[in-house]
């Protein structure tokens, strides 16, 4: 069994030697349409990535004209924490606040200078269960009917809009990518079509000799496979460098000012589906090829 | 060893290629098929390897029926089969050695094996010093014997050869003949299509004739 599968591969092998600008021409186009593939599933990863954390943090600011005391403040409290969708709610004095900005200005807290701590108002930070973030304006709703806490401020519309982003890149990423995937099939299966054109008399001599028609289509079906793992290892190398060379830099200045640390590569996870979709690609498009020589084959 | 009962083969309507063949071939006999070009001389070996199915008409091979053999037997059916072309069909990156192990590969025999039955058959041609040539090396004369060596390394039944000598000088077919004689004197049926009348009276066996698709003579030799 193992010995039939190296004479397998290595008469696969042989055939790519046999015609190599048509295996490089194939390795190059899956490697091209997977690497475009890899580009964006790298950005939506990111984009992916910045949303979630966005998700983390959002929280609904009430802010209050006068601070409350103390009684007040613990009734509210414990009325808002009552809330099924409120994970914690914290109450931000006007002190509080001032110093919060104070160190968010840095070397230009001097602006504040002459300013005392009640120019900003108190404010309750609430943040909601990640599970519970479609229901911010039922919270919001509810918060809005107690008058005292004044302006309600919640950033749910920006993550809306920022998800309808993440959903458009995704499907200009799986449109094109699904295209350039059917190009490197058709391709492949272009490739593999030629060369069994090309070795026409040879598929005769093996049938006449009562090679049997897996035997014949095993190596073509097997060199389609290779051909588009090849591809797709020259995808995750081309995209890797691109990542490090342009993607990492471009990207990163997107998206660091949104709060996100680092710009990350593909998982490994991702990188294995890659290159497996690669061999797919191959294999589907051999398999495309063989299938009008069946008839050839097996006469 | 081949029973052909009543065999009719078309290619286009009206106009067959075979018309009511019916002949009979022994085992371990030596036959030639003669007549002239478009006689239905290929026509009938193809038959007898289940390149072509009759339009009508039964082909018996070693008591088996084979005129509606399932394409997947087709395979196994030829493993008993050698057949020699007139072109002689052989793999042109393969080396000597690699093409006449070809059938063995096909037929999942081991490495061991191969390597002693190849070198014993390019023996018998005459071959062995060639074995890690490329068919485009060889002269016609060592390439045709090279595809001798193909059909006989799986010792068939029957050794089918459509036109063998066809493009080779006189010594060198001569050659050839030899090594089919050889393999008849070893068991093999060989069924040989050829239209050189001096040929056949220079190896007398014996002779169907084929003339317009139809068997016009059956001549012991």
């Amino acid at each position: 069994m193992i010995g039939q599968l190296v004479y397998f591969l290595r008469r696969a092998l042989r055939n790519m030697l046999y015609s190599p600008v048509l295996s490089a021409a194939s390795i190059f186009t899956v490697g091209v349409a997977l690497a475009l593939l890899a580009f964006f599933a790298i950005a939506v990863l990111n984009v992916q990535r910045l949303t979630a954390n966005w998700a983390a943090e959002l929280a609904v600011v009430a802010y209050l004209e006068q601070p409350p005391d103390g009684t007040v403040l613990n009734r509210w409290l414990n009325e808002i924490r009552a809330y099924p969708e409120v994970a914690e709610v914290t109450y931000v004095s006007r002190q509080e606040a001032y110093q919060r900005f104070k160190k968010r200005l840095g070397n230009d807290a001097d602006l504040l200078e002459g300013l005392g701590a009640d120019v900003l108002p108190a404010s309750l930070e609430i943040r909601l269960r990640p599970e519970q973030r479609e229901n911010t304006a039922a919270v919001v709703e509810r918060l809005s009917r107690n008058k005292a806490l004044g302006e309600l401020h919640y950033g749910q519309e920006w993550l809306e809009r920022f998800e309808a982003f993440l959903l458009l890149l995704r499907t200009i990423g799986a449109a094109l990518g699904g295209f350039l995937v059917l190009a490197a099939l058709v391709i492949v299966a272009n490739t593999i079509k030629l060369t069994l054109y090309a070795r026409q008399d040879e598929l005769e001599a093996m049938t006449m000799v009562g090679a049997t028609a897996l035997f014949i289509k095993l190596p073509y079906l097997i060199e389609g496979a290779l051909q588009g793992l090849f591809g797709g290892i020259v995808a995750l190398l081309v995209s890797f460098v691109a990542f490090r060379v342009v993607l990492r830099e471009s990207l990163g200045n997107i998206l660091l000012l949104t709060g996100i640390d680092t710009i990350q590569f593909l998982p490994l996870a991702w990188q294995g589906l890659l290159v497996a979709a690669g061999a797919l690609v191959g294999l589907l498009g051999s398999l495309l090829a063989l299938r009008k020589f069946v008839r050839f084959c097996q006469d | 060893m081949i029973q052909l009962f009543n065999v009719t083969k078309a290619f286009q309507r009206d106009q067959n290629a075979l018309s009511d063949v019916t002949l009979r071939v022994a085992k371990g006999e030596f036959v030639y098929l003669t007549g002239p070009s478009g006689a239905g001389k290929s026509t009938l070996l193809k038959l007898i390897c289940c390149a072509e199915r009759p339009t009508r008409g039964q082909i018996l091979m070693d008591g088996r029926n084979i005129t509606q053999l399932g394409i997947r037997y087709i395979p196994h059916l030829r493993r008993n089969l050698g057949i020699v072309f007139q072109d002689f069909k052989l793999l042109n990156r393969r080396t000597v050695f690699e093409n006449v192990a070809f059938p063995l590969e096909v037929q999942g025999r081991r490495r061991i094996e191969i390597s002693k039955k190849v070198y014993n058959v390019l023996r018998q041609v005459g071959l062995e010093h060639r074995l890690s040539h490329h068919p485009l090396q060889l002269s016609g004369g060592e390439q045709q014997r090279v595809a001798v060596a193909r059909a006989l390394v799986v010792d068939p039944l029957v050794l089918l050869a459509d036109e063998p000598t066809g493009n080779l000088d006189p010594d060198v077919t001569t050659d050839i003949m030899e090594l089919f004689k050889g393999a008849n004197a070893r068991g093999t049926t060989v069924v040989m299509a050829t239209h050189d009348r001096s040929l056949i009276r220079q190896f007398p066996r014996r002779v169907i004739s084929l003339e317009a698709g139809r068997v016009a003579g059956d001549t012991p030799p």
